[in-house]
């Protein structure tokens, strides 16, 4: 073959191992490109020695055995695996290239499954034509009497040679049965049209009958081919799936970290938060689900109990009737369940009220000023206070039963928007702080709102950043609240309020690490000299 | 004059969806070999290089080499116009302080301008020296965001080790740890999906997992992702982007105590 040729056969490979991902064996090689065996292996010898690298190559072993009763083993190795199978043949061992491929196959009946549908549609050409498998032109072994029939009759002449073949097959029929994985040694017959039939080639060599030999297989071929293609591509799809998946899901993880995740405060951005984040999701059902469990229970205590949650988280929720922020109770500490006492719900109603002038930081200066008008509207307003409730619980009802949650009734803000809130929260196991306020207060129309309101958000819902100063300013407001309320408050606030701050800070804190003041990140400019 | 057709404009739109979150502003440099991008994340931590090869363009014009600075949330928008499918044209005149994106439907039935105002962006250019890196780890980019992702829901960091037994990213946080291992593994149908490890000494860094979650959104670039680690330099983490050029991310590590603790004694 002139050097020219070969070398676009060699580009041909190329091509077809790094592109096509097919596995290239020599006999695939002869029989596309009809050159003979020997050739099409020192070919693929040539391009393997061209291309080291970047491609596996399976060799076929053939030599006798080193064990005690000696037989000629024809065996394929991996490139790595050489070395050391060839300690097992005794003595010289015949090492040719089979197969070059992109990688080796986990089944290594893909490494035959190029060539048997190769053959299987020259079997499948009219009989007419001519082909390398029918004609017999690079096998080693011909016979001058045995002439190909176009017409695919077997002639009677040819009878008496197929049985003097078949007496010489025995012979060989050691070396030739093998396992199906082994290749014939070239000095032997390379017409093995499926090298899992060898002893039919015989017959095939000499006229068309070869048919029937390939014609039992294939049935095999084609549930072969079945069997392999459908795998890459479900591979591919599966992999597809899991990009994208990976890209959706790790915008998703990157909020989900505790530490760097902002609070959200705002209510759009937590609606969309919720829609592009799956995960969450189907915990928000999950937990709904828990709420609607809870909801049942605590139906019948509705007015300013706590509900108690089965789990162990330490969020807390309060469903507090009476509007009270002060009063919250950690569900961690089974804490005084009833707490509506006058004075309480004073609170609450200057603390709502407070809440409307919606400027916190001056909350404190103000406060005394609200309370004492309050102090005596208060009462005046208690009981309406108390009726929406009751009003509500048919409106919490509707909640339970669209699969949201449960127990917030509001009468002036959507209940989706805690729902969400609520369920964000869950989510995410490191802010277990949050609690969850019904809050009554009168507009400016005299109209009792009520509403649930995450504290620590509820003054500066809009802001997106709650910063750990915000929050610290808070929970000084709301502590100077109390203080400055004339009544005792009960315990509970004021141990819950420290959590909150804390919390925020620890928040805070944790972004800040992560805004690469770490003190241990390395800099790139350390890396890499400006140009 | 520049004039930069790219038939699978997709690429474009998914090179930039892989850089803006880390990168706000960048100059594009573009010569007779191609279009390229080098940016530093505003922390200075992290290292964003791109190139798309003249070779992957099926017209390329670029009569002087030119940098255009630009907004890639911005650049982002505008190619989000443009169809998975569309032809993108990328357009600039010498001394222009616009540059024009084109983008021509497969059917050629509709054609988009999208002009975009340049700015001026005192850009770092870094020198990145070839070097030897103790351990390459090859492996399928889908696996590599899926580690990544899971880890940081457990902590802020991943410590990348790569030793014979094969490659173990773990993590610590106040929930637990996670150690994941990856095993070198070549036995696949399709080379992609292989994890090939190369080691020439075992190599152990720590990184902060923001940065790699944002490098994993190159993932739709490319199905293999390659990692490339030595103990003195960062951590590459290269997305091939095919027939073209690649998506290259540096990440400074993180100094582990203990060496802090020991450079001041030596």
């Amino acid at each position: 073959m002139s050097q020219t040729e070969t070398l676009s056969l060699i580009h041909e490979i190329e091509s077809l191992v790094s592109d096509q991902l097919q596995v290239v064996s020599y006999k695939w090689l002869s029989r596309s490109y009809l050159i003979s065996s020997d050739e099409a292996k020192r070919l693929l010898q040539e391009f393997v020695q061209k291309h080291e690298g970047g491609l596996e190559v399976v060799y076929a072993l053939s030599g006798w055995l080193k064990s005690t009763h000696p037989s000629y083993h024809i065996r394929l190795v991996a490139e790595p695996k050489l070395a050391e199978a060839q300690q097992e043949f005794d003595g010289h061992c015949s090492v040719q290239v089979y197969s070059v491929q992109a990688s080796i196959p986990k089944d290594p009946a893909v490494l035959w499954n190029a060539e048997f549908i190769q053959a299987e549609e020259l079997f499948k050409q009219p009989p007419s034509v001519d082909n390398c498998l029918r004609d017999n032109r690079f096998c080693g072994i011909s016979n001058s009497f045995v002439r190909r029939n176009v017409e695919g009759q077997p002639a009677a002449s040819a009878t008496p040679q197929i049985k003097s073949l078949a007496g010489s097959g025995p012979t060989k029929s050691n070396i030739v049965h093998q396992p199906p994985k082994n290749t014939v040694p070239i000095s032997i017959a390379k017409v093995d049209h499926t090298s899992q039939n060898v002893v039919k080639q015989v017959n095939s060599e000499i006229n068309g009958t070869g048919n029937t030999g390939v014609h039992d297989n294939i049935n095999k071929p084609t549930a072969e081919k079945e069997k392999t293609l459908p795998v890459p591509t479900g591979k591919k799809k599966g992999q597809g799936d899991k990009s994208s998946s990976g890209t959706g899901g790790s915008l998703a993880s990157f909020w989900g970290r505790p530490s760097t995740k902002p609070k959200p405060c705002s209510v759009p951005a937590e609606n969309s938060n919720m829609i592009s984040n799956p995960a969450e999701a189907t915990e928000n059902a999950q937990t709904c689900a828990h709420e609607a469990v809870d909801c049942d229970s605590g139906d019948d205590d509705n007015q300013g109990v706590i509900l108690r949650r089965s789990s162990n988280r330490k969020r807390r929720v309060v469903f507090d009737y009476s509007d009270e922020d002060e009063d919250i109770i950690s569900l961690a500490s089974p804490d005084v369940p009833s707490k509506q006492s006058p004075q309480d719900s004073m609170q609450n109603d200057k603390k709502s009220l407070e809440k409307t002038t919606l400027n916190f930081d001056l909350q404190v200066e103000h406060k005394p000023l609200v309370k004492e008008e309050k102090a005596t509207e208060k009462k005046t307003t208690e009981k309406k206070v108390f009726l929406p409730p009751r009003e509500d619980s048919s409106i919490m009802s509707k909640c339970t039963s669209n699969g949201k949650s449960s127990t917030e009734k509001l009468q002036s803000s959507a209940p989706e928007i805690c729902v969400n809130k609520d369920s964000i929260k869950k989510v995410s196991p490191g802010e277990p702080k949050r609690r969850k306020v019904m809050k009554t207060r009168i507009d400016e129309k005299g109209r009792e709102v009520t509403e649930v309101v995450w504290e620590g958000e509820e003054t500066e819902p809009k802001k997106a950043d709650t910063d750990a100063a915000k929050k610290a300013d808070m929970g000084a407001a709301k502590k100077a609240d109390n203080k400055a309320s004339t009544n005792a408050i009960n315990s509970a606030p004021a141990t819950k309020k420290p959590p909150a701050t804390s919390n925020a800070t620890g928040k805070g804190g944790s972004k800040k690490a992560v805004n690469s003041k770490d003190p241990k990140q390395g800099n790139i400019l350390s890396f890499f000299k400006k140009v | 004059m520049l004039e930069l057709r790219l038939v699978q404009g997709s690429l474009l739109k998914k090179v930039l969806e892989s850089i803006k979150e880390l990168v706000n502003d960048a100059n594009f440099d573009c010569s007779s070999t191609g279009f390229s991008l080098q940016a530093m994340d505003s922390s200075h931590v992290a290292l964003v290089a791109l190139l798309l090869r003249s070779e992957g363009f099926e017209h390329y014009r670029c009569d002087r080499n030119l940098s255009m600075g630009m907004n890639l949330n911005n650049m982002a928008k505008m190619l989000k116009c443009a169809g998975n499918d569309d032809i993108i044209t990328i357009k600039a005149d010498d001394g222009s302080d616009t540059v024009t994106f084109m983008f021509e439907s497969p059917t050629q039935d509709k054609i988009s301008d999208f002009e975009m105002k340049l700015m001026d962006i005192d850009s770092e250019h870094l020198g990145i020296p070839e070097a030897e890196y103790h351990a390459i780890v090859r492996m399928p980019s889908a696996e590599f965001a899926r580690i990544c992702k899971d880890l940081s829901s457990i902590g802020d960091t991943v410590v990348i080790a790569v030793s014979k037994e094969g490659v173990k990213f773990s993590t610590k946080g106040d929930i637990g740890s996670a150690n994941i291992v990856c095993r070198q593994n070549t036995t696949v149908d399709k080379p992609e999906e292989a994890t090939v490890i190369e080691m020439n000494e075992p190599v152990a860094l720590q990184f902060a997992l923001r940065y790699m979650n944002s490098f994993t959104k190159a993932t739709p670039l490319s199905s293999s992702v390659t990692i490339s680690l030595s103990n003195e330099l960062p951590v590459v983490v290269e997305y091939k982007i095919a027939e073209m050029g690649y998506v290259r991310f540096y990440l400074a590590p993180k100094i582990e105590e203990d060496e802090e603790e020991t450079k001041p004694q030596v």
